[in-house]
C-alpha cells in the first residue's frame, strides 16, 4: 500500500518517513531546548552575596564532593523510607527505561547510524529476547549480529533483555497513569504536560513492543509499527523541551544548583 | 475544610492587582525553573509536614496555584489551550481566592520539600509567593496582620507587657550575673540579640546566654530596646514592604553597633533573614556576621574556651528548618552535643531532612500562644480569627505524632534544639501524645555544664 504524504514519495510503509523525520525532529528539538534555555538566560539575576566567606562555616572540600552524590541520592533515599512503593516503582521504571533507550541492541543501531562513536557501547549491547539473545529481526541472523548482542551479560539477560524490561515498563508505567487518574478523581493538581508526555511513552512501549514481538505477524505491519514507534518518538522529542519530558536534562540543573547554594556555599549562603 | 479569613470578604479586585503585581515583579530564572520544571512526580509529598493532614496540602498541589497563574501569562499553552482546559488562569475567582488562602497557611516554608524533589524545587518559595499575593490582596488573618503592623509601625515598644518583659529581662540578667550588663556598646565582639517574643517564651535561656558570656569574659553587649516582637514578621506572613522597614531599621542598628558577631538564639525564620535576607535585599556587605548561639559556642569549645561536663541520658538534636535548611547550620549544634552526652543520638528524619513541626513561618506558633500574645496586648479576636486559629491545630497534631514517633523511637529523654517555636510545638506534641521526653533550648542544659578553662 502507498501512503500519501503531500508530493512526498513515502514508500510502502511508515518506516522511511519516520527515519526522514528524524533529522527534522532534533532541529525542532534544539529550537525548543533554545528557547527554554534562553528564557533562563534573560531572566537571570546575579545572586548578591553578603558573606564573602565565614570563618565560622569551612567545610572540607572532602565533604563537598560527598555531599554532591547525597544530594542526588536524597531523594530516593528519603522517598524509599517514606513512600516505598511509588518510589520504588519510579525508580525500577526510570531504570528500564534508561536501560531500554540506551542499550537496546535495535536501538544502539539506530543512534551509532546518527552518531557514530555510540558504536563504542556496542559491548554493553541488551538483546531483544533472553530466549536466543539475537536481533529478532528475520532470520538467517548475521554471525557478526549474534556476536554483538552476545557480549557480557550472560545469565543476566534472563531479565536484561528486551522483551523483559518492556513488559516491566508497561506494568510501571499503567500503574503511573493509574495513580494519576486515581489523583484526578481526588481533585489533585494534574496538568496536560502531565498526559500528553506520559500518554505518548506509553503509546511509544506498546507500538515497540508490538513491532519486535511481530504482531500482527507479517512484514507490512511490521514496517509500520516501527514506523509508527519511530514517529512517535520523534513527536516525543520535538516536544521535549515544551513538556516534563525535559526532566531528564534539567534534573541535573537543578541538583547541581541545590548543592552549589546549599553545600558548596553554605558558609557564604 | 477551608479556613476562614480574617477580613469580612475577599476583594477580588484587590486580588486581580496583587496577582499582577506579585507575578510580574518576582519571576527570575530560578522562580521560572521552579514553576515550569516540576514533573509532578508528588515525591515532595514525603517531606511536608501538612500531608498527614491531607494530601491536599502536598507541596506540589499548594504551589500548583502558582503555576496556573504563571502559565496563564508566561506560556503559550497557557495563553492558549491552557485556559480552555483549565490549566492556566488569569486570575481567581472567589472560592479559587479561598483555596489559595487556605493553602497558603499550610506552609512552614520549611524547605524540606526542596531536598526531596528529585528536580530541587522549593516549593515553599512557590507557596510563599501566593502568601504575597493573599497578604496584598488583604486576605491574611487579621490576628497576624494585627501584630505584625504594630512591629512595622515600633508602637509594639508603647505596649506595657513588652516593656516589662524586656526591662525584666534585663533587671534578671544584672542579677544573675551580679552587676550591670553591657547595653548598646559599640564595637564589642559579640551582639548578643534577642526579640519581645523570646523575652516572653523563655527568657530564662536568655539570662543563661548572657551568663555564659560573662563568664568566658566575653566583650559583649545586649539591647537596651528590642527591634521588634520578632523581627521581620512581615517576612512570614507575606508582607515584603512591611518586612523591608523592619529590616532597614535593624540593619542600622548592627551597624552603628559595629560588633564583630551578631549572636542569635533564636533559629527560626529569624535567623535566615537576618543572616541572608535582609542583606541581600539592601545588598549591603555587613562588617559582622550573624550568627547562632550554637556557632559560636562550638567555636569556643574547639578553642578549648571551656569544657563541658556531660550527662548519661540518651539526647537527641532537633534541627529546626530554619536553622538548618535554610540557614546552613549543621555542624555546630552537634559539636556540642556530642560534648553534651555520649549518648548522643539523631532523629531518624535528621539535617536536611529534619521533620518540621508544622508550625514557625506560615504556621506563626501555637493557636494559644499567638492568642495569648494577642490578648496581653490588647487586640481582639474575633469569631474568624477563632476559627482560623483553631484550625491549625489539626496539622500540629498530624505533624506532631511523627515527631514523637521518631523521639520514642530513639528513646530519647531530651530533645534540644535552638528555636523558640520548636520548642514550643515539639512540647505540645510531647504532651498531647504522653511521650516520655521533654525539650529544651540547649543553652538550658548546656549553661550549667559549662566549666571554663581559660579566660
Ligand atoms: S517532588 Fe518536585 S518535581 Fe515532584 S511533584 Fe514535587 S515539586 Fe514537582
Ligand atoms: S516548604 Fe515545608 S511546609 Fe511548605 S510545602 Fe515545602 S515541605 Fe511543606
Amino acid at each position: 500500500m502507498q501512503i500519501p504524504y503531500a508530493t512526498y514519495p513515502v514508500g510502502n510503509s511508515l518506516y522511511p518517513l519516520a527515519l526522514d523525520l528524524f533529522v527534522p525532529t532534533v532541529f525542532f528539538f534544539f529550537l525548543g531546548a533554545s528557547y527554554r534555555v534562553f528564557r533562563y538566560l534573560v531572566t537571570y539575576q546575579k545572586p548578591f552575596i553578603p558573606y564573602p566567606s565565614s570563618e565560622l562555616r569551612q567545610v572540607s572540600s572532602w565533604n563537598k564532593i560527598a555531599n554532591l552524590v547525597n544530594t542526588f541520592a536524597n531523594s530516593s533515599r528519603v522517598g524509599i523510607k517514606r513512600k516505598p512503593v511509588t518510589t520504588g516503582v519510579g525508580l525500577l521504571f526510570h531504570i528500564a527505561l534508561v536501560l531500554i533507550i540506551f542499550l537496546l541492541a535495535q536501538h544502539m543501531v539506530f543512534w551509532a547510524y546518527y552518531i557514530p562513536p555510540y558504536s563504542a557501547l556496542f559491548p554493553l549491547a541488551i538483546p531483544e529476547s533472553s530466549e536466543d539473545g539475537l536481533l529478532a529481526l528475520t532470520t538467517p541472523n548475521h554471525a557478526s549480529i549474534t556476536e554483538f548482542v552476545h557480549d557480557i551479560w550472560g545469565p543476566l539477560t534472563v531479565i536484561l533483555n528486551g522483551q523483559f524490561l518492556t513488559f516491566f515498563l508497561i506494568i510501571f508505567l499503567g500503574i503511573y497513569l493509574g495513580h494519576k487518574l486515581l489523583l484526578a478523581i481526588e481533585g489533585l493538581s494534574l496538568r496536560a504536560g502531565d498526559w500528553w508526555f506520559f500518554v505518548l511513552l506509553y503509546i511509544d512501549i506498546l507500538l515497540g513492543f508490538f513491532a519486535t514481538a511481530h504482531i500482527p505477524s507479517n512484514v507490512y505491519w511490521y514496517d509500520n509499527l516501527l514506523g509508527a514507534h519511530i514517529l512517535v518518538a520523534e513527536i516525543i522529542i520535538a516536544t521535549l523541551p515544551f513538556t516534563r519530558g525535559f526532566h531528564m536534562f534539567e534534573f541535573y540543573l537543578g541538583k547541581v544548583r541545590e548543592w552549589y547554594f546549599m553545600v558548596y556555599r553554605r558558609g557564604e549562603k | 475544610m477551608s479556613v476562614t479569613m480574617g477580613q469580612e470578604s475577599i476583594n477580588l479586585d484587590a486580588l486581580k492587582r496583587a496577582i499582577d503585581d506579585v507575578f510580574y515583579s518576582q519571576i527570575d530564572s530560578t522562580i521560572l525553573y521552579y514553576l515550569q520544571s516540576c514533573v509532578n512526580c508528588k515525591a515532595c509529598e514525603a517531606a511536608c509536614p501538612f500531608t498527614p493532614t491531607s494530601l491536599k496540602y502536598s507541596p506540589v498541589n499548594k504551589a500548583e496555584i502558582a503555576r496556573q497563574l504563571y502559565r496563564s501569562r508566561f506560556t503559550v499553552w497557557g495563553k492558549t489551550i491552557g485556559r480552555i482546559i483549565g490549566g492556566s488562569k488569569k486570575y481567581l475567582n472567589l472560592e479559587e481566592a479561598e483555596t489559595m488562602a487556605d493553602y497558603v497557611w499550610h506552609c512552614t516554608n520549611c524547605g524540606a520539600c526542596m531536598f526531596v524533589c528529585p528536580m530541587a524545587i522549593d516549593s515553599g518559595a512557590l507557596i510563599d509567593l501566593l502568601r504575597q499575593v493573599a497578604f496584598r490582596a488583604g486576605m491574611a488573618p487579621k490576628i497576624y496582620t494585627d501584630i505584625e503592623q504594630l512591629e512595622v509601625s515600633g508602637k509594639y515598644w508603647d505596649i506595657p507587657v513588652f516593656r516589662d518583659a524586656w526591662n525584666n529581662l534585663i533587671l534578671k540578667m544584672k542579677e544573675v550575673i551580679g552587676k550591670d550588663i553591657p547595653l548598646d556598646k559599640k564595637n564589642s565582639e559579640v551582639l548578643f540579640y534577642a526579640s519581645i517574643y523570646e523575652a516572653m517564651v523563655y527568657p530564662d535561656v536568655l539570662v543563661k546566654v548572657a551568663k555564659i558570656l560573662d563568664m568566658l569574659g566575653k566583650d559583649w553587649t545586649f539591647m537596651s530596646k528590642p527591634l521588634g516582637i520578632r523581627p521581620p514578621v512581615g517576612l512570614v506572613i507575606g508582607d515584603k514592604e512591611g518586612a523591608l522597614n523592619v529590616m532597614k531599621k535593624v540593619y542600622a542598628y548592627f551597624t552603628e553597633m559595629s560588633p564583630k558577631y551578631v549572636m542569635l538564639t533564636a533559629g527560626g525564620f529569624e535567623y535566615p533573614a537576618l543572616r541572608y535576607t535582609m542583606h541581600e535585599v539592601l545588598k549591603v556587605q555587613p562588617k559582622y556576621e550573624v550568627v547562632h548561639v550554637t556557632e559560636l559556642l562550638a567555636k569556643w569549645y574547639e578553642a578549648k574556651e571551656f569544657e563541658i561536663e556531660p550527662i548519661d541520658e540518651v539526647i537527641t538534636w532537633h534541627d529546626p528548618c530554619q536553622l538548618g535548611r535554610r540557614g546552613g547550620v549543621f555542624e555546630a549544634p552537634r559539636v556540642l552535643m556530642k560534648a553534651l552526652s555520649k549518648n548522643f543520638k539523631e532523629l531518624p528524619s535528621h539535617g536536611v531532612n529534619s521533620f518540621c513541626c508544622s508550625r514557625g513561618g506560615g504556621g506563626c506558633g501555637l493557636p494559644s500562644m499567638v492568642e495569648n500574645m494577642a490578648k496581653v496586648i490588647g487586640i481582639p479576636i474575633s469569631e474568624k480569627d477563632k476559627k482560623f486559629l483553631d484550625s491549625t491545630l489539626e496539622p500540629l497534631i498530624k505533624a506532631g505524632k511523627i515527631k514523637v514517633n521518631e523521639i520514642n523511637k530513639i528513646k530519647a529523654s531530651e530533645v534540644l534544639t535552638g528555636c523558640p517555636v520548636c520548642i514550643e510545638s515539639i512540647g505540645f506534641s510531647i504532651d498531647y501524645y504522653h511521650a516520655n521526653a521533654k525539650v529544651n533550648h540547649i543553652i538550658e542544659l548546656l549553661a550549667d555544664r559549662i566549666k571554663v578553662t581559660k579566660k
